[in-house]
C-alpha cells in the first residue's frame, strides 16, 4: 500500500530526513527477524530518543498506522515482523550506555545496547550482566526486555525480568512513563513486571536500569558423556535433587555432537548419546566442592566420560561447541526451526522420546540442545528449504512437539516469546477467561491495538498459524 | 470476628473451593457490596481505612497443597495454605520457599502475595516476584483467571501474576499459586556484631555485603544501647566457613534467632523502602530513640513504635531519596491523618485505568489500595 508523500513527510520532520526508509530494497531488509514469518513494513523509521518516538506514535495514531518495534531482530517468535505492515521502529540509534554505577551495581542503558557490549562494559567495574541469550552478540537489552528472554545461565540466575529495575516507555498514546525504579516495595501496581516480556504490545521501551552483579570469583566448568538422553536426564534430575542447582546445566544429543565435533572440536565424545555441560560458580571452594559432588552424582548416573575444564581456554572450547551449535548443524542441513516448549524437568526423558518419534515420522533430523536444568527444550528440526512443500512437514512436526510439551504439564515457550508464532496455541494453556484478563491490559496500554497487532493473542477464527509473506518477496527460496 | 481497621463487615464467608469463592464475589459485585479478602490476617494493617465493607472472603479453607515436585523444584498451593505448613511439606525433600516475613507464624501464601510481605532473606532470593511462577485469581465479574503455569520458566502471554503481587487483593482474590522453590542449603552459619555508633555499624553492614559471598540475609537492628548486625551465610561448607573467617564476627548469641526475628510485629508499624545507597541517610534522619531494623543490603528499614508527628519527616525523607515510607500498620485514625501509602505514584493514571478494568464496580477493597 505504501505511505502518502504527506505522512512520510510527517515522519521526517519527526525523526530527521536520513532516519525514515521506504525504499523497495531497504524495506526487504527488514521484512524478517530469526523467526520463519515474514513481512513488509511500509517505512522503517529510526527515532533518537523517547520524544522522538512519541512523534512517531503519534503520527500513527493520525494514520492509524500499525507500529512495531524493532531491537536487533534476532527474536525466534515473529515479535519484530510487521505482519500488518506499518512502521518497523528501529531502536538501532538508541545504543548509549548512560552509566554504570558500580556502587549501586545498576547500569542504566538505551534498548538498542547490545547484550553482550554491556557485559563487556560491565566487566570493567567486576560485574557481569546476568541474562545470557544465546545470541547475546547481536541481540539487544530492550528486545531481550521485550521478550523476556533466557540463556543458559537463567537456571541460577533468573531470566530478563529478574534483572530489571525499571523503564521509561513510550505508551501507543505518545505519553512517556518510567515504570519500577531502584526503589524496592514500590507502592501500586507492578507496571514494570507486566510491561517486561510483552513483545511490543503494550509499550516502546526507550531505556532501562538493569541489575549487575559481582563476577563470581571462581567458575568451573564439566563436559560428562552418556551413553543416552535417558541417562543425561535422570542425572539432571538427580543433581537438582541433591540440592545443587547449577549455574547452567546444558544438554546436547547425538545429532548435535557430530555437528559440532564436525566444527568445533569441542572434544565432545562421538560415541556419546547425550552430552551435559555443567558449570558452577561463586567462592573457590564453594566451586571445588560442588564439582566434585556434581563428578561423583553423574558417575552414579553412568556418565562414561567427565572432563572438567582445567582452564579458561579450555571452558571457553566446551562452551564454543554449545553456543556455536545451532550454527554447526548447517553441517547437517542449512535450515533449521525450534520451539523452546518447557516441561517439568522430570518429564524430559518421555517427552525427548516423543520428540524423537514425531521427527523420525516426518523423517526430518532433530537436533536437541537446551537449557536441561529449566527442562526447556531446542529441539531443532532441520531440513533444506529447497525441498518442495517441506515447510507444511516442519510446521507440523513442530506444533506437534510442543503438543507433548502441554500434554506432560509444560508451557509453549521458555524464553522466545510467543508472537506470531506461538499464537493460535495459546489457548492449549490459557481458557477464554485467562486470556481475557491479559486483553483487559492490551485495552487499557494500547486501546487502539496498534502496537505490534497479531502478536502473543490467538487471532480470531484461524486455528493454525500461517507463513504470511504479505510482499511474496518473502518467498521460500530466498531464505537466508 | 474479621475487622479492618474498627469496621466489621456484614457477613463473613469461607468458601471451601476457588469456584464458590469466585461466584459469591461475583455476587457480592452484582449486588454492590464492598469485599476484601482476608487470609491469615496477619496484615492486615496494611492499607488505608477501607470506604465500606460489607463482605469479608476468607481464605483459608482453600487449604490443599495442590502439588509438590521436589526433582522439579515447584510448588503448587492453594491460597489458604500458611506459609508454614507449605515449609513443612516441601522439608520432607530438603527444599523451601525461600520467605520469611515479619508478622510469622500464621501468613497464608495468598496473603503473603497480596501483601508483598517479606523479610530478611530477600538479601539473596528477593522477594516473591522473582520465583512466583503462577496464579489462579478470582476476579469481581466471578471469572477464574490463571496466568503463568507450573514450569520454573515460561513466557507465554502477559506476566499477570506480577500485577497481583503486591496489589492488596485490589484486582482480583488469588486463590491459587505456584512456585520455584529452592533445595535448602548445604551448610548455614549466622554470626554477628555490635557497634555503639551509627556510622561504625553501617561499615561493617558494607564490608558484609562486599564479600566475594555476601551474606544470605544481613539486618541491621537499632537496640537502647547498641548497633547490631546479624549475617547469616548459606552454600558449601568451606566457603560459608571462609566468609565468615574473613568477616570477624561473633557466633550469634541466640539459639534460633531468625525464627525470633521473624516473629516481630507491632501495632504501628512503618516501611521505609529506599534505593540501597540512600538508606543510610534516611535511617540517619529517623529520631534519636527510634525503634527499628533494616536490610541494608536490600534498602528496607521497619520502624516501629513512633509518633503520628515524627513520620511527615521520615516520609519526606524517604520520598526524597526516590522511595517510600508505608504504614504497615497504626490506627485508623492515625492513617487517615497520615495516608498509609504517601505520595502518589507517577503513574497512578495508568494504575486506575487497570483497577478500573480488573473491578469497575469497586467492589474489592475500596479505599485500602493506593488505586
Amino acid at each position: 500500500m505504501g505511505l502518502g508523500p504527506r505522512t512520510l513527510e510527517k515522519l521526517r520532520r519527526a525523526v530527521g530526513r536520513d532516519h525514515v526508509v521506504w525504499d523497495a530494497y531497504d524495506l526487504v531488509i527488514f521484512e524478517r527477524d530469526a523467526s520463519i514469518t515474514g513481512a513488509l513494513p511500509d517505512a522503517i523509521v529510526y527515532p533518537a530518543n523517547a520524544e522522538e518516538v512519541a512523534a512517531v506514535l503519534e503520527i500513527a495514531a493520525e494514520q492509524q498506522l500499525p507500529v512495531v518495534p524493532r531491537g536487533a531482530g534476532t527474536g525466534l517468535s515473529g515479535g519484530a515482523v510487521t505482519l500488518h505492515g506499518g512502521l518497523a521502529l528501529s531502536l538501532a540509534r538508541f545504543r548509549r550506555i548512560i552509566e554504570i554505577d558500580p556502587k549501586g551495581r545498576t547500569a542504566l542503558v538505551e534498548p538498542g545496547v547490545v547484550n553482550y557490549d554491556l557485559g563487556l562494559e560491565a566487566a570493567r567495574h567486576g560485574l557481569f550482566y546476568a541474562p545470557d541469550p544465546s545470541s547475546q552478540k547481536a541481540c539487544t537489552i530492550g528486545g531481550n526486555a521485550a521478550e523476556n528472554s533466557g540463556g543458559p545461565h537463567c537456571l541460577y540466575y533468573g531470566v530478563t525480568t529478574n534483572h530489571i529495575l525499571g523503564m521509561e516507555v513510550v505508551l501507543s498514546d505518545g505519553s512517556v512513563h518510567w515504570v519500577g525504579g531502584e526503589d524496592p516495595d514500590q507502592p501500586g501496581l507492578d507496571l514494570l513486571g507486566v510491561l517486561v516480556g510483552s513483545e511490543g504490545t503494550l509499550a516502546v521501551i526507550t531505556k532501562l536500569r538493569v541489575k549487575l552483579l559481582p563476577t563470581p570469583e571462581a567458575v568451573s566448568t564439566l563436559m560428562a558423556a552418556f551413553p543416552s538422553i535417558e541417562s543425561a536426564s535422570k542425572a539432571v534430575s538427580d543433581v537438582i535433587g541433591h540440592g545443587i542447582v547449577p549455574a547452567a546445566l546444558e544438554m546436547m544429543d547425538k545429532v548435535t555432537i557430530g555437528a559440532v565435533e564436525a566444527h568445533y572440536k569441542a572434544g565432545y565424545p562421538t560415541s556419546a548419546g547425550a552430552v551435559l555441560l555443567v558449570e558452577v560458580d561463586g567462592l573457590t571452594e564453594s566451586a571445588r566442592e560442588l564439582t566434585a559432588a556434581i563428578e561423583q552424582i553423574l558417575e552414579m548416573d553412568e556418565a562414561f566420560e567427565i572432563r572438567v575444564a582445567e582452564d579458561p581456554a579450555e571452558r571457553e572450547l566446551l562452551w564454543a561447541g554449545r553456543k556455536g551449535a545451532i550454527g554447526a548443524l548447517g553441517h547437517i542441513k542449512p535450515n533449521y526451526y525450534l520451539h523452546d516448549g518447557v516441561v517439568p524437568r522430570t518429564r524430559l526423558p518421555e517427552v525427548l522420546r516423543e520428540v524423537g518419534r514425531i521427527g523420525e515420522h516426518y523423517r526430518l533430523p532433530v537436533a536437541n540442545v537446551f537449557h536441561a536444568g529449566d527442562g526447556n527444550l531446542h529441539p531443532n528440526i532441520l531440513f533444506d528449504l529447497r525441498e518442495k512443500g517441506i515447510m507444511k512437514k516442519v510446521e507440523k512436526a513442530g506444533e506437534e512437539m510442543l503438543r507433548a510439551c502441554i500434554d506432560a504439564g509444560g508451557t509453549l515457550s521458555g524464553e522466545h516469546g510467543i508472537g506470531l508464532e506461538k499464537n493460535a496455541f495459546m489457548p492449549w494453556i490459557f481458557g477464554p477467561d485467562d486470556l481475557a484478563a491479559m486483553q483487559a491490559v492490551k485495552d487499557v496500554l494500547d486501546p487502539s491495538g496498534r502496537l505490534n497487532p497479531g502478536k502473543i493473542f490467538p487471532p480470531a477464527g484461524q486455528i493454525e498459524p500461517k507463513l504470511i509473506a504479505r510482499s511474496g518477496v518473502a518467498s521460500e527460496a530466498r531464505w537466508w | 470476628m474479621v475487622t479492618v481497621d474498627g469496621l466489621k463487615p456484614k457477613a463473613v464467608e469461607k468458601p471451601k473451593t476457588a469456584e464458590a469463592l469466585a461466584a459469591r464475589l461475583s455476587q457480592a459485585t452484582r449486588a454492590g457490596e464492598a469485599v476484601i479478602p482476608v487470609g491469615g490476617g496477619r496484615a492486615l494493617g496494611m492499607g488505608d481505612p477501607p470506604a465500606r465493607f460489607d463482605l469479608a472472603l476468607v481464605t483459608t479453607a482453600l487449604d490443599r497443597i495442590v502439588d509438590v515436585s521436589p526433582a522439579d523444584l515447584t510448588a503448587t498451593v492453594q491460597a489458604g495454605v500458611t506459609l508454614e505448613a507449605l515449609q513443612a511439606e516441601l522439608g520432607k525433600a530438603r527444599q523451601f520457599l525461600p520467605l520469611d516475613p515479619f508478622g510469622s507464624p500464621g501468613h497464608t501464601i495468598g496473603g503473603l502475595l497480596a501483601t508483598a510481605w517479606s523479610g530478611p532473606l530477600r538479601q539473596r532470593y528477593g522477594t516473591p516476584r522473582e520465583f512466583l511462577v503462577g496464579l489462579q485469581v478470582a476476579l469481581p465479574d466471578g471469572r477464574l483467571a490463571r496466568s503463568g503455569g507450573r514450569v520454573v520458566k515460561n513466557v507465554s502471554g502477559y506476566d499477570l501474576n506480577k500485577l497481583h503481587f503486591g496489589a492488596l487483593g485490589s484486582l482480583g482474590v488469588i486463590t491459587e499459586a505456584s512456585f520455584k522453590v529452592f533445595p535448602r542449603p548445604l551448610f548455614e552459619e549466622t554470626v554477628e556484631a555490635s557497634e555503639a555508633q551509627f556510622a561504625d555499624a553501617w561499615r561493617e553492614a558494607r564490608r558484609a555485603l562486599e564479600l566475594k559471598m555476601p551474606p544470605v540475609a544481613l539486618e541491621l537492628l537499632r537496640e537502647p544501647d547498641r548497633h547490631r548486625l546479624v549475617a547469616r551465610f548459606a552454600g558449601s561448607e568451606d566457603g560459608v566457613r571462609r566468609m565468615v573467617r574473613e568477616l570477624v564476627w561473633a557466633p550469634v548469641a541466640e539459639a534460633d534467632f531468625w525464627q525470633d526475628h521473624s516473629r516481630r510485629r507491632a501495632d504501628r508499624w512503618v516501611r521505609v523502602a529506599v534505593p540501597p545507597e540512600a538508606l543510610r541517610d534516611v535511617l540517619h534522619s529517623l529520631p534519636e530513640a527510634a525503634r527499628w531494623w533494616a536490610h541494608p543490603g536490600v534498602g528496607v528499614a521497619y520502624w516501629v513504635d513512633f509518633e503520628a508527628g515524627q513520620v511527615a519527616a521520615v516520609r519526606a525523607a524517604a520520598e526524597a531519596a526516590g522511595g517510600s515510607a508505608v504504614l504497615v500498620a497504626a490506627p485508623p485514625a492515625m492513617k487517615r491523618e497520615l495516608g498509609a501509602w504517601g505520595r502518589q505514584p507517577a503513574t497512578i493514571e495508568l494504575m486506575r485505568r487497570v483497577k478500573k478494568a480488573f473491578d469497575p464496580a469497586g467492589t474489592l477493597s475500596p479505599g485500602r489500595y493506593v488505586v
